[in-house]
């Protein structure tokens, strides 16, 4: 009785992200006609998905107590670069999948190093990188337009299985595979201990160093692969279509109940927060919204989820 | 002691120097390639394209003195810069009484910043990382795209000279000279004294809140200011004009030499930092490269900045420590 009652208290964010993101459906159902169809609940999956796979490296980062504003471009740079040297033709996916998966390597070993080797604060490090990329991208494609995403990576995010969208089923892999990393190995403990009190865990063995550049690997990673479904799924790529993952993603972790100092949240909360915030997207229209107000949204949830979640601590 | 004092003071003239040294450098290589720039109207030019980043680095610069940093300046900068463009009407009354609105608006956003991170305590970066994207939503709900009206007295603000020197190099002054003076007031010390050591200054009577408004309101203003500014050089308004100087702001300050660690540092150095960023993509034109390289190095050069700023900080702690 009373291990439930841990598990419900130390849960509590994470609970209570999903039960909104539960009630927000329903509500939205019981006024919008047409809305809680399944053809449209999947649509509204697939759209959560690019904000849930950016939050899956956000929330890496946000434990092990940095935050990655480098994701704009990142998710940027794949969409652009995947579309720019396919040409639309999916055979040279062969090369270009390798050379993009190396390239976000070396982005998140260039954040990780810059914030454990050089000392630089995470935000100053990856606002850098950011700029660095934007900076490269522009170079490279002269502000001009990019062909169209080869076809096969299109189906990969229009297509379905079996009537489940394959966006979704890559979303779930890593899903998975987050929450196999986090829960169930070593790595997920060291980065909580690290997020925590770097200095503690230094002292008990943990490789600070390694497990935060890790994380800025792991998030690297995931705007890359976010920026490979989004080139997908809206057929090409465009200079700025990364720029408002920065603020979701960053939404979603700490409305999934992450604490932004590090050290406490779950993947599991992230989903929930990236649910909730497509629902509000998908809200805006129904409530005549300019579409502009979705950054407000953002602005607003960010504030007031990381304001709740002081005042339940105190005020650290 | 005195040994270590003076090399504490070698490390701090060092990095004190080096935006001075680099604006030099920049400034001969970019004349070399261009001497058509060192005619009067040019300088003023020059001020003028480098005047935004200088305002919003006036205001970065006092809140990193106090160890915060303030990610919302572009959205502010977008936000007032599409009200301008799009509110203002065709009389110098109708400019003059909007503009005074648009500073108010800074000054509002800005205090709204000072107060969540005063009162909450909470992180300076996730209060205006989500302020900067309310900011810019409503930026993107008053002028969904580039576009507008900026008044003719306003284009031609930066433009001619009063007594035979450019205009804009009386207004920089003047920026510098306010600067100058409001380090003396009571705030100015007391940005400085709270940035050295928050809990110090805490306990002789500075209040935590107070500081914290005071100076995210003055970046909030700074914004604004730029977001005025910048529509003399564009002459229209765009809901995306203030992005990239979120982070030239902050290379800026960094290269300009001030602390991230808070407390040390002014302005000054913001100034040469701003220009350095500026020339660089001036230099870029001049070589006739891709003006692109301009971007990518500006980044580059953040880095590096922080890199040295922060190691030779680590460094001097280190030795203050041994002692």
């Amino acid at each position: 009785m009373t291990d439930r009652r841990q598990w419900l208290r130390r849960n509590q964010a994470t609970l209570l992200a999903y039960a909104m993101a539960i009630a927000l459906f329903l509500v939205t159902s019981a006024f919008a006609h047409g809305f809680a169809t399944w053809n449209h609940t999947r649509v509204l999956l697939v759209q959560a998905c690019f904000i849930g796979i950016v939050g899956l490296g956000q929330t890496f980062v946000i434990l092990g107590g940095g935050v990655d504003l480098s994701v704009p471009w990142m998710l940027n740079a794949t969409a652009t670069l995947l579309t720019l040297w396919c040409h639309g033709q999916a055979a040279n996916l062969v090369w270009v999948l390798p050379v993009l998966l190396a390239m976000a390597v070396i982005v998140g070993l260039v954040n990780g190093l810059g914030v454990t080797l050089l000392g630089v604060s995470p935000i100053i490090m990856t606002l850098g990188v950011n700029g660095v990329l934007q900076g490269a991208l522009l170079l490279i494609t002269n502000g001009g337009q990019s062909p169209t995403a080869p076809h096969a990576i299109q189906q990969l995010a229009t297509g379905n299985v079996a009537g489940i969208p394959i966006a979704l089923l890559v979303w779930a892999a890593v899903a998975l595979i987050a929450w196999l990393l986090l829960s169930k190995m070593s790595l997920g403990r060291q980065l909580y201990a690290t997020g925590t009190n770097a200095r503690v865990a230094y002292l008990s063995g943990v490789r600070v160093g390694r497990v935060t550049v890790l994380s800025y690997v792991i998030s690297a990673l995931a705007s890359a692969l976010a920026g490979v479904l989004l080139a997908g799924y809206v057929g090409e790529a465009y200079l700025g279509m990364g720029d408002v993952y920065l603020f979701s993603s960053v939404a979603a972790v700490v409305i999934g109940g992450a604490s932004i100092l590090g050290g406490r949240g779950h993947y599991v909360g992230t989903v929930a927060g990236a649910l909730i915030l497509t629902l509000l997207a998908a809200l805006l229209p129904i409530l005549n919204l300019n579409p502009a107000a979705l950054q407000v949204v953002y602005g607003f949830a960010i504030l007031l989820t990381v304001g709740l979640a002081s005042l339940r601590l105190g005020g650290t | 002691m005195s040994a270590a004092l003076a090399l504490a003071r070698g490390r701090l003239s060092l990095v004190t120097a080096l935006p001075f040294v680099l604006l030099a450098v920049l400034v001969v290589l970019d004349v070399s390639l261009q001497p058509a720039l060192l005619s009067r109207d040019q300088i003023g030019i020059e001020v003028a394209t480098a005047m935004s980043l200088v305002l919003v680095g006036l205001g970065q610069t006092v809140v990193i003195l106090t160890r915060g940093i303030d990610l919302s300046v572009g959205g502010m900068m977008s936000l007032t810069n599409c009200l301008l463009a799009t509110r203002v009407g065709s009389g110098t009354g109708s400019l003059l009484l909007w503009c005074a609105i648009i500073l108010l608006v800074g000054i509002a956003g800005g205090a709204v910043n000072g107060l969540l991170i005063g009162l909450t305590r909470l992180q300076p970066f996730v209060v205006t990382l989500a302020t900067w994207s309310i900011f810019n939503g409503v930026a993107l709900w008053i002028l969904p795209s580039p576009g507008g009206h900026v008044p003719n007295a306003l284009i031609s603000l930066p433009l001619g000279d009063w007594a035979g020197i450019p205009r804009m190099l009386w207004i920089l002054a003047a920026v510098c000279v306010l600067w100058s003076l409001l380090r003396r007031t009571r705030t100015g010390v007391q940005v400085y004294a709270f940035g050295s050591d928050p809990d110090a200054a805490f306990l002789s009577g500075v209040s935590t809140l107070g500081v914290t408004l005071r100076v995210y309101a003055f970046s909030g203003l700074c914004a604004a200011l730029a977001g005025i500014f910048v529509a003399t050089q564009t002459a229209s308004g765009s809901p995306t004009v203030g992005a990239p100087f979120i982070l030239n702001a902050v290379a800026a300050v960094v290269i300009g030499g001030t602390s991230l660690f808070g407390g040390r540092g002014g302005f000054a150095g913001t100034v040469a930092g701003a220009f350095v960023l500026t020339l660089i993509a001036e230099v870029t034109f001049g070589l006739g490269i891709n003006s692109n390289w301009g971007v990518f190095a500006q980044g580059l050069l953040l880095i590096l900045a922080v890199a040295v700023n922060t190691g030779s900080e680590l460094v001097q702690r280190r030795r203050e420590e041994r002692r």
